[in-house]
């Protein structure tokens, strides 16, 4: 179920990613992919009936796949560092171009020579 | 241990860099001395016969993440050395600040690890960390069109890897481990079963991304065109050869032969038809580096021994005539003004004599003039082709890569009073000597008989005839100007592509069984 709700989610963010324009709606699209590939990952370390992967004392119960978890922690901090700096990249480009429009930014893109191109910061 | 080194003591150099920016040239000397010592420890290991395999943390094989010093890590992790040493000279005196080092040892550190990995999680993070230094470097100097390449690149390659981590939640699934040397033997045991097909399609789609395969990496041209000289030289030469690296690591484990071969001869042919069309210097360079990742990857899908090593000798090649050709083109724009061709041709005798011969090499080397290492590659490559038909569009590829480079032929000769600074000439010498020298360096890699087939007459005489019809296409077509789309290039519409990409290489799956 889990899986299948993570490839829903993957598809609706590739659909906002090819269709608004906004760049921080598209930012956020690309989340939701992000999102949805750890949320997959995660569901395939579930068993049936199974219990959070912390042993007790005389607990020999069902305990869902740790392993999965371990991998998603590092896959949620890469994520993060990359939407962070793609947030930095917007602002930059903001702050030149007064607008997150990305069909904007392009035509004002293209309008400048490239001899007058200064650094943004 | 020098598979742990290698990339560790990098991150170690990365942080004392930035830590006393004074002396960065003694810890950029320091830092490619003990490379050097530690490949060599690691080809020496190889040449004996026991390669040297690492499973971190003393883990049994399979759960540890392990690393393996064999033939292909090794060229790669070379290629990478040799890169880093010719960048370094080529921003000996250039006033960076010391950030840029930092990125710089972070990205060769990472490639290293990409290079030996044979984890798939592993892969996964070094690809985000060496994407996530190069983004930085695209969009050094900070133009608002490096910025917005730098983005392109980051969205497209960050939608790459989450296909990849669907993969490797697949993998996982069925297998429970990532480990790619238990994965060969589960898979070889369960031959065209759905989830291997699966797995198979979503890692490759997610990897070809990152690999300059031109339906993925439409993200490829801005970037590569839009950065430093400098940085364009380690992303063509060396950041996509990871992703080829990943190719051919998955190359082993899942039956992707078809889809390489289908994969390379697009991308070879669609490269060079941009190329044509291209008339910024830097622009077709890059449009070349997605060619050129066609020769690769149809050597590797034709999976011949001789394909094998011909694929891994054009990938040293590529990065060093590319590396090279984005290093003196860089410098040239820089005094002509411009990387259009126009402004090249006006200003040509502002180019420095020393740039110039170093850039005449580089463009015989790419064309595959006999002995250089366009050529050598290319021959060896040619006879691990098994049909008529592969020889075909690789010859079609090599006549396309003579008639896109002939528009350079005015820019090459003049003379020039200006002089290129010390530091840079060692630069092109380093790697023009590596073109000239290539076919000596490659008994290295291939055995000797192999590489003495590829020097017949034959292939000699090919490669002349294609020379020669390639210059002779460029005069009867360099008046005509045709419209290519490049709404394909957009943000909104390159994602789109690389679904559709992704459906493809499942179907040639399905095809290949």
């Amino acid at each position: 179920m889990a899986a299948i709700i993570a490839f829903v989610l993957f598809g609706i963010g590739v659909v906002a990613l090819v269709l608004r324009r906004d760049l921080v709606i598209k930012l956020l699209a690309l989340g939701l992919i992000n999102a949805a590939s750890i949320l997959f990952l995660v569901s395939i370390g579930d068993r049936p009936g199974a219990r959070a992967p912390i042993q007790l004392p005389g607990d020999l119960g069902i305990v869902a796949d740790p392993l999965p978890q371990a991998l998603v922690l590092s896959a949620i901090v890469v994520n993060f560092a990359i939407l962070a700096l793609a947030l930095v990249f917007v602002m930059i480009l903001v702050e030149r171009y007064h607008t997150t429009d990305s069909i904007r930014i392009e035509q004002e893109m293209a309008r400048e020579a490239d001899d007058q191109e200064t650094p943004c910061l | 241990m020098p598979l742990i080194l290698l990339p560790l003591l990098r991150f170690v150099f990365a942080t004392l860099t930035i830590s006393f920016a004074r002396a960065r040239k003694l810890f950029t000397i320091l830092s490619h001395i003990i490379d050097a010592a530690l490949l060599s420890q690691l080809a020496l290991m190889l040449v004996r016969g026991t390669p040297e395999m690492v499973s971190v943390g003393g883990a049994p094989a399979g759960i540890g993440i392990s690393l393996i010093g064999d033939q292909v890590g090794l060229t790669f992790a070379v290629l990478a050395w040799v890169l880093s040493a010719a960048v370094s000279a080529y921003t000996w005196q250039d006033k960076l600040r010391p950030y840029f080092f930092l990125l710089l040892n972070l990205l060769i550190g990472s490639c290293y690890a990409l290079s030996f990995t044979t984890d798939l999680f592993n892969a996964y993070l070094l690809f985000e960390l060496s994407t996530l230094a190069s983004f930085l470097l695209v969009g050094y100097q900070r133009q608002p069109r490096q910025i917005w390449a730098s983005l392109h690149y980051l969205v497209l390659s960050s939608l790459g890897m989450s296909i990849f981590l669907l993969g490797i939640g697949v993998v996982y699934a069925h297998c429970g481990c990532l480990d790619l040397t238990v994965l060969k033997t589960i898979v070889k045991a369960s031959p065209g079963e759905s989830w291997v097909l699966l797995a198979g399609a979503l890692l490759v789609a997610g990897i070809a991304v990152k690999a300059g395969v031109f339906v993925f990496s439409l993200w490829l041209p801005a970037a590569h065109a839009r950065a430093m000289p400098a940085v364009s030289a380690l992303l063509s030469g060396l950041v996509i050869k990871m992703g080829v690296v990943g190719l051919f690591r998955l190359g082993d484990v899942f039956p992707i032969d078809l889809t390489l071969i289908v994969l390379g001869a697009i991308t070879g042919i669609l490269g060079i038809v941009y190329a044509l069309n291209s008339y910024d210097i830097k622009r077709l360079l890059a449009f070349h580096t997605l060619s050129q990742i066609g020769y690769i990857l149809i050597g590797f899908g034709a999976a011949t021994e001789a394909g094998r090593l011909g694929a891994l000798s054009y990938e040293v090649a590529h990065g060093l005539f590319k590396a090279l050709l984005f290093l003196t083109i860089g410098e040239a724009a820089a005094r002509a003004g411009g990387s259009d061709l126009k402004t090249l041709i006006e200003n040509k005798h502002k180019i420095p004599r020393g740039t110039r011969i170093a850039l005449i090499i580089a463009v015989l080397g790419i064309i595959g003039l006999p002995p250089l290492a366009g050529f050598d590659a290319k021959a060896i490559l040619e006879d691990g082709l098994p049909t008529m038909f592969l020889h075909l569009i690789v010859l079609l590829m090599s006549v396309g890569t003579v008639v896109s480079f002939a528009k350079l032929a005015p820019v090459l000769f003049a003379s020039s009073t200006h002089r290129a600074s010390r530091s840079r000439v060692l630069s092109y010498a380093w790697l023009g000597g590596g073109i000239i020298l290539f076919w000596p360096l490659s008994l290295l890699l291939v055995s000797p008989a192999i590489t003495l087939h590829a020097y017949s007459g034959l292939h000699i005489i090919e490669a002349l005839v294609v020379i020669a019809v390639g210059g002779a296409l460029y005069f009867l077509i360099r008046k005509r100007r045709f419209r290519l789309p490049s709404e394909i290039f957009r943000l909104e519409t390159s994602p789109l592509i690389i679904l559709i990409g992704f459906f493809l290489i499942y179907a040639l799956m399905i095809l290949g069984q």
